[in-house]
């Protein structure tokens, strides 16, 4: 018999239950579908891509490579805090193209030193790889998918890069990282550089990329410049951007995500916000008399327009709610079907944030014209409405 | 008994109803005046204004021309905030199709004018139940009032006018919508908060049967009050 505001909320929002059902689970579509775009976003990304870490790959392009020998001039040049090197081995899990698996032959010293943040490379595991010449450290994801253990042996196909076998590599597990938060891409696995060069029938001492952690204090925009400007007139040179600005790059190459996820959200929201309104105009129209009864008992218009507000910005909380939790739950199944295709699938903190941000607009652009119209409402002729 | 001043005052009222680019006249200079206390029925055929003056009086619709106050306080120089403040502590409202929120209890419709008091979730649930004492309804507390006689939903309606102790009660055709006997039973009602509780009172009505309770009845037809009857203090 205790009665509350809330009562008078969950009042309103129960009077037409399927219809209230309805918009919450039309509400939900958007922010899965929303939800599901941004995690793939997401995973295209890496959500362990930083603004202030810097990679140098080819000015030609992204398959080009670089000379080994960029190294040293790198390491020279001030605001450089530690760099290291990557060079993809475009291996193969077995014959079959679609079965392409991340794997980065490093100098994992520096290698540790530059990404120290973002994976967790204990000493245990260094120590094994340095044992190992063979050895790879697995990320935890990969090793996951691949159902890989430690002392595992391991062999994947290289078209790209011959060693004197042909094009087959056989490595030993030598380790499992992880990375420093459960939503960092591992899934890749490491190799010894040093074996590998050795090991390479063409192709010695080129890298795909350089890594470049800048010294504290240092401008980013202003070391890319003395990187790109330091090579301009070499035979390779070089286009030095954040990780941020190359991962972006790099996804340009077969879509723009970004735009793809903002279009679609865009719409999918567009529409919500039209039948959402458009329910909460009947609904608010259907109560006139209501609302004339609120005001005559002493309710003031601003309380009025509170009360529905706070009722759409519930059903917007609600549908929130349903879809990024259907996400979450759809997540874990979609990442292991396209595990090959996206790297890892998850909803970031960002993302979350976003659409709380994206669910709070909409409630108020929603709720703004039928509230104002309770607002308003003069309470003679809304009490003669039947 | 509520001895506090709340004389109700109508002075030269004129009030219009737009209607297309004219206005339809719906009375002209129009006087009354209503002492604390009183209980009078104004009847009238349909259309001749009996409802606008409860909706001038309870401060929902504002007057084209003229003055009205109730206990001295002019209702046209408060602002829209300030009305509502004023209607929700002196007027309580009873309607001919009762208006309680279809989802809430009886008694949650009873509490709903409290919300806006001072007054804790105890002492409002206390206050509900004496009222529902005083109606007579104690034992359909829980009931939604689609659960409800119509007869019963009124007393609802009548105690949420009186929940929050108002000086006035405006009643638009109480009886309208009830058999003879709850119409009787809900006059009975009124004329006890009257006369018992001091509460005044305003009813517009076409029931006859109300002159049997009420103190007045002005009979208002095409703008003017053409009919006075003065009825004995206690009939």
């Amino acid at each position: 018999m205790r009665l509350t505001p809330s009562m008078l909320l969950r009042q309103n929002l129960t009077r037409n239950l399927t219809r209230s059902v309805l918009m919450i689970l039309c509400i939900g579509t958007a922010f899965f579908l929303f939800g599901l775009l941004s995690s793939f976003r997401a995973g295209f990304e890496g959500s362990e891509a930083r603004a202030d870490r810097l990679v140098v790959s080819s000015k030609v392009g992204g398959n080009e490579t670089l000379p080994l020998a960029y190294l040293q001039d790198l390491k020279a040049m001030p605001g450089v805090a530690a760099v290291t090197h990557i060079t993809r081995l475009r291996a193969y899990r077995s014959a079959d193209p679609r079965d392409i698996l991340g794997a980065n032959a490093v100098d994992p010293e520096s290698y540790a030193r530059v990404y120290a943040d973002t994976y967790r490379f204990t000493p245990a595991l260094m120590q094994a790889l340095a044992d190992n010449r063979t050895g790879v450290l697995v990320g935890r994801s990969l090793a996951e998918r691949e159902g890989w253990k430690t002392g595992d042996r391991i062999s994947l196909t290289s078209f790209v890069h011959p060693n004197a076998q042909g094009m087959s590599w056989g490595f030993s597990v030598a380790g499992i990282f992880d990375g420093a938060e459960p939503t960092v891409d591992t899934n890749f696995l490491l190799l010894r550089s040093d074996y590998f060069n050795t090991a390479l029938v063409r192709g010695k001492d080129q890298v795909n990329l350089f890594g470049i952690l800048p010294a504290p204090g240092t401008d980013p925009d202003a070391l890319i410049q003395r990187i790109d400007q330091r090579f301009a007139n070499s035979s390779a040179q070089t286009r030095t951007q954040s990780e941020t600005a190359y991962m972006g790059a790099f996804l340009e190459q077969f879509a723009d995500i970004s735009t793809i996820v903002q279009l679609v959200s865009a719409v999918a929201f567009a529409t919500i916000l039209l039948i959402t309104a458009n329910t909460m105009i009947f609904a608010i129209r259907e109560r006139t008399r209501e609302i004339g009864v609120l005001k005559v008992l002493g309710f003031a218009g601003p309380a009025v327009m509170g009360l529905v507000l706070a009722e759409t910005l519930v059903l917007f909380l609600l549908g929130l709610a349903l879809g990024l939790g259907a996400t979450a739950a759809v997540l874990p199944l979609l990442g292991g079907a396209l595990s090959s295709i996206v790297p890892e699938l998850y909803l970031t903190p960002r993302a979350v944030a976003s659409a709380v941000v994206i669910a709070a607009v909409l409630a108020l652009l929603t709720a703004a014209g039928p509230a104002l119209k309770a607002l308003r409402l003069p309470v003679a002729s809304a009490l003669k409405q039947r | 008994m509520d001895t506090i001043h709340t004389d109700i005052e109508l002075a030269s009222v004129s009030k219009s109803y737009p209607l297309g680019r004219s206005r339809v006249p719906i009375f002209e200079d129009l006087t009354l005046h209503i002492p604390t206390g009183d209980f009078l029925a104004i009847m009238g055929p349909s259309g001749s204004g009996k409802s606008t003056i409860l909706n001038l009086i309870g401060g929902i619709d504002q007057a084209d021309a003229g003055t009205i106050s109730i206990g001295g306080t002019a209702l046209g120089r408060m602002g829209e905030r300030a009305l509502t403040r004023w209607r929700a502590r002196n007027i309580g409202f009873v309607f001919q199709f009762y208006n309680l929120m279809p989802r809430l209890s009886a008694a949650e419709n009873v509490e709903l004018p409290l919300l806006l008091t001072p007054l804790s979730a105890r002492e409002r649930r206390e206050r509900v139940l004496t009222i529902l004492d005083i109606v007579g309804l104690s034992d359909r507390a829980r009931h939604l009032p689609s659960e409800l006689s119509g007869g019963q939903q009124q007393r609802i309606g009548i105690a949420r006018a009186v929940a929050s102790d108002p000086r006035i009660l405006l009643c638009d055709e109480p009886t309208g919508d009830l058999d003879r006997k709850s119409a009787n039973e809900i006059l009975d009602l009124l004329q006890m908060l009257n006369r018992e509780l001091g509460k005044t009172i305003v009813m517009v009505t076409h029931d006859d049967s109300a002159t049997r309770v009420a103190r007045r009845t002005l009979l208002l037809d095409k703008g003017r009050f053409v009919a006075r009857q003065e009825m004995p203090a206690c009939a």
